[in-house]
């Protein structure tokens, strides 16, 4: 009878231990976010968190050290050498959707450190194809959205493209 | 007594104004902008060419649809320019480096706005206008035709409708002022961005921003900022990696505005137009001295005789 | 019309077709006297209007299609060559060559040398005519052509130097229609008119000075506003309105040698004795002041170069060129000239003042079209369309010159009533039977009020 208990218990312990998040102080770790800023012109991206992690391992790579990691660029160490996880982890919560809208500029720090912050759009792709072309992932814009019919409206494109594809030369220049 | 003190005490005050007043010692003094200036700062070192903001411009400014679609790459064969129907075009340059050849280099070429316009210096029914905002506009109800801003563009920006018989004119980017900057939003090329190529701004803060990055990356950019200073400084801002003569710029630009090398000969009219007619009439005067003059009246009405 | 004169056809040159008696009515002094039956048969018989015929049937279309279907349906114009042959031609060359209405007027009436008279209505009128077809191919070639009137009266804008072109083109075009109307109101018959104007004859030839001087100065400024794009040998950073002043003064004298050959040639029964006779004498005078500005321009174009330090680039093939229009459009017409006009040679003379117009007209190309964007790959070369719109604006010019020399009194004196009716009897056009109305001899040319005579040379 005390086997079959211990047993339950050791079962329980082991699932217990194995179903826990690593860190037991973050939030759930999503397996798979979905961005969808740009609805308007391509598909919503279904983007495979979970595979990432387990390619990409060091959560510093995408993270800069807000997982408490730490960062080896030495432009970041400068100040960060000793920093620890910051409560905001997601790429939405530091860089802003709309990093030049009236509000922002206004609001922006001119004497703070991250004057340069990228904005949203731009971080995802800088930190997302960096990556992707030295480790041969998919750099195409369509290889991780594809465009939608306002999209191909918007790059005059896909299934509504003028018939030449050649540029018009009669009156360029150089 | 006293009023010897008030004399001198007039000669005193009359000498500290004049010496206290200008600022202008110096001649005319350049324009930098003006202080709520907004500018763009084009980092050449991220564009991928993916002409999301020719796509972009196009929409915005209602341009006619292009010959080719905006994700044809095979347009980079051959080095385009902004026309009268594409404000905003991405080159490719493949350049350079040390022992074989660099990677392709993008350069998004569109008007520069310059703080000191050559086409508004060059128009003579004063269709450019440099708003406070930064943005070079210009008014197409005026527009006479005459092309002297197409000459006088250093960067060889603004198209023409040549093909419109009724009315023809300038077409250039205007930095979205209509729909966008006037409300203080970055025009539709910077939103579009993905890499964020384009960093919208205070233009002030953009060659701060601009110097931090090369000082933070000085292995990744060119140790300058074109536009900071050439042609007199523009609004829109370039860092890159490579030298820029590769990438289509024109290093050979002078600091000085566009305008200033007609300010000497525009100096020279009014000292014609006021020497002139002394100078001719006293010749006049001199050459006609033995000639028999009659009915003399004002120097205006010249009559002789001619006795055979 | 030389064959008429010989056969004693009786042509316009007064107000009376028998003196003292008929005048002359407006219909008759357009057909210059003529019936109009012999109007025309002249005119078919000129073999120079086949040539013109040919020319405006492909031409005068050709402006039609311009005007109907945009600008891009007849010019090369692209985004990098805004200007091309209508404006670098029409404008820039013959803007130079029409200097000599200022030229002239100076030389009568400001510096008092009434030898000069004979021509001075020539040249005036080479002036007036000159400056408004620059127009005309200026309206031709703007965008919007009806908006022209803009700088003057709907928007300014001062800091232009394409203003200041603007503002004295239309001004001195003002000026230069007084200078020609004296003539105008002599042959229609209003002395009122003419009284008028040569009241005001000193001040219309100082503002005409003053006016000449910035604009011919001002078309250069115009290449300043692009720096990079003109070749530094044909761009000067401080000079180069000087220079487009400075070769105007040959430009528009020579202008005047080459017309007046021209219609000693072809208007021989137009141009009386008084014209004829000092016309050698006067082309050598004016040779002479066309050498000074010759050997002025070469000065300052070499200064110019060693100004901005340009010496290396003569070496090269925009240097040959340079030397090419320099040595044929200046330097070979200085040598003819010194040799000539020494020796009396009007002939040289003659050849060597088209010279100079052909140098003056491939400097404004070059420094236009032919040398502009010269760091960029690609040149324009200027359609075929737009060489024939070119050529029959010119021809059209041609034809405008000819209307008026016919009839004005440029070429000829208008005679005054007491004039015929106190004229000799030794006259060369004296057909035997018409004894009503004998050519005078010794055409004299009466300046101010009728009555008042300076003969110029007596015959026997």
């Amino acid at each position: 009878m005390y086997a079959v208990r211990n047993w339950l218990i050791g079962g329980i312990a082991i699932l217990a231990l194995t179903m826990a998040p690593a860190d037991s102080r973050a939030k759930s770790i999503p397996d798979s976010i979905k961005l969808d800023s740009l609805v308007n012109l391509y598909e919503r991206v279904d983007f495979n968190h979970a595979k990432h992690i387990t390619i990409v391992k060091d959560c510093a790579e995408c993270h800069h050290h807000t997982t408490g990691t730490l960062v080896q660029d030495a432009d970041c160490v400068r100040c960060h050498k000793n920093s620890g996880a910051t409560p905001v982890v997601a790429c939405k919560g530091c860089h802003a959707a709309q990093p030049f809208s009236a509000a922002a500029l206004r609001e922006k720090n001119r004497t703070a450190y991250h004057m340069d912050k990228l904005g949203l759009k731009g971080a995802y792709h800088q930190n997302c194809t960096g990556c992707h072309s030295k480790m041969g992932g998919p750099t195409g814009c369509q290889d991780c959205h594809a465009r939608k019919k306002q999209g191909d409206a918007f790059y005059s494109a896909g299934v509504i493209a003028p018939k030449q594809a050649r540029v018009d030369v009669k009156h360029r220049s150089n | 007594m006293k009023r010897r003190d008030f004399l001198k005490g007039c000669m005193a005050c009359g000498a500290a104004a004049t010496l206290g007043v200008s600022g202008k010692a110096w001649g005319i003094g350049s324009f930098e902008g003006y202080p709520e200036g907004m500018g763009v700062l084009v980092d050449l070192t991220r564009c991928v060419g993916c002409r999301s903001c020719e796509a972009a411009c196009n929409k915005e400014q209602h341009l006619p649809a292009p010959d080719a679609p905006f994700d044809d790459k095979s347009v980079f064969e051959e080095k385009r320019r902004p026309t009268e129907k594409a404000f905003t075009v991405v080159n490719r340059y493949d350049t350079k480096k040390e022992g074989g050849p660099g990677g392709p280099v993008y350069r998004k070429i569109q008007c520069n706005h310059c703080n000191e316009p050559a086409c508004l210096a060059s128009c003579f029914v004063n269709a450019y206008t440099k708003t406070k905002e930064g943005a070079v506009i210009y008014n197409s109800k005026v527009c006479v035709g005459c092309r002297n801003c197409m000459i006088a563009c250093p960067f060889n920006v603004p198209g023409y409708s040549y093909s419109s018989a009724l009315n023809p004119v300038v077409k250039k980017c205007i930095f979205c002022y209509d729909t966008r900057l006037k409300y203080g939003k970055p025009p539709a090329c910077v939103e579009v961005c993905p890499q964020e190529v384009l960093t919208f701004g205070n233009r002030n803060d953009l060659l701060k921003i601009g110097r931090d990055r090369i000082k933070e990356k000085p292995d990744r950019y060119v140790d300058h900022i074109f536009g900071e200073k050439e042609v007199g400084g523009t609004s829109w801002l370039y860092l890159a990696g490579v030298n820029f003569d590769q990438v289509g710029f024109d290093t050979t630009m002078a600091n000085e505005p566009i305008l200033s090398n007609v300010k000497d000969f525009l100096g020279i009219v009014p000292m014609v137009l006021t020497i002139w007619p002394a100078l001719f009439t006293g010749f006049h005067l001199l050459a006609t001295k033995n000639k028999n003059h009659t009915n003399h009246e004002d120097g205006h009405s010249e009559q002789e005789d001619h006795k055979p | 019309m030389n064959r008429y004169k010989a056969n004693g056809v009786k042509t316009v040159d007064s107000h009376y077709k028998v003196p003292g008696k008929t005048k002359w009515d407006l219909k008759e002094k357009l057909l210059l006297g003529l019936t109009p039956w012999q109007y025309i048969i002249q005119a078919v018989r000129n073999p120079f209007n086949w040539i013109l015929a040919a020319i405006f049937a492909v031409g005068l279309p050709l402006i039609a299609i311009r005007f109907i279907y945009g600008l891009s349906s007849v010019t090369n114009s692209s985004y990098d060559y805004p200007w091309g042959l209508f404006l670098t031609f029409g404008l820039f060359a013959m803007v130079p060559l029409s200097s000599s209405g200022f030229m002239l007027g100076t030389t009568v009436e400001i510096f008092g040398r009434h030898d000069f008279e004979p021509i001075e209505r020539l040249a005036l009128l080479n002036g007036l005519l000159g400056y408004l077809f620059a127009v005309v191919y200026l309206l031709v070639d703007l965008g919007q052509p009806w908006r022209l009137p803009y700088p003057m009266v709907v928007a300014y804008g001062p800091v232009a130097v394409l203003f200041l072109v603007g503002w004295h083109v239309a001004t001195y075009l003002s000026v230069q229609v007084c200078e020609v109307s004296v003539a105008f109101f002599e042959w229609i018959g209003f002395p009122v008119g003419k009284q008028g104007v040569r009241k005001i004859t000193l001040g219309l030839t100082v503002s005409g000075i003053i006016l000449s001087t910035l604009h011919q100065g001002a078309l250069g400024a115009l290449f300043n506003y692009a720096p990079g794009k003109v070749h530094p040998l044909w761009y000067s950073s401080a000079f180069q309105w000087l220079h487009f002043f400075v070769s105007s003064i040959p430009g528009g004298l020579c202008m005047v040698i080459a017309v007046s050959t021209i219609v000693r040639k072809t208007m021989a029964w137009r141009c009386d004795d008084n014209f004829r006779d000092n016309l050698d004498k006067l082309t050598i005078s004016l040779a002479k002041g066309a050498s000074m500005g010759l050997i002025t321009y070469l000065a300052i174009k070499l200064m110019g170069i060693a100004h901005d330090n340009k010496w290396e680039y003569l070496a090269t093939g925009y240097g040959a060129w340079y030397l090419f229009e320099m040595g044929i459009g200046v330097i070979l017409p200085l040598i003819l000239f010194a040799y000539a006009i020494r020796r009396k040679m009007v002939g040289l003379i003659r050849l060597s003042a088209f010279l100079t117009v052909f140098g003056v007209v491939l400097n404004r190309l070059n420094t236009g079209m032919i040398t502009f964007n010269w760091k960029l790959a690609e040149r324009e070369i200027p359609t075929w369309r737009e060489a024939i719109i070119s050529i029959t604006l010119f021809s059209i010019y041609i034809v405008v010159w000819r209307f008026i020399l016919y009839r004005l009194p440029i070429l000829y004196t208008w005679k005054t009533a007491g004039e015929i009716a106190t004229a000799k009897d030794t006259a060369r056009y004296y057909v035997p039977g018409e004894d009503t109305e004998p050519a005078t001899a010794g055409s004299y040319r009466s300046r101010m009020e009728e009555g008042i005579v300076r003969p110029v040379r007596q015959w026997p």
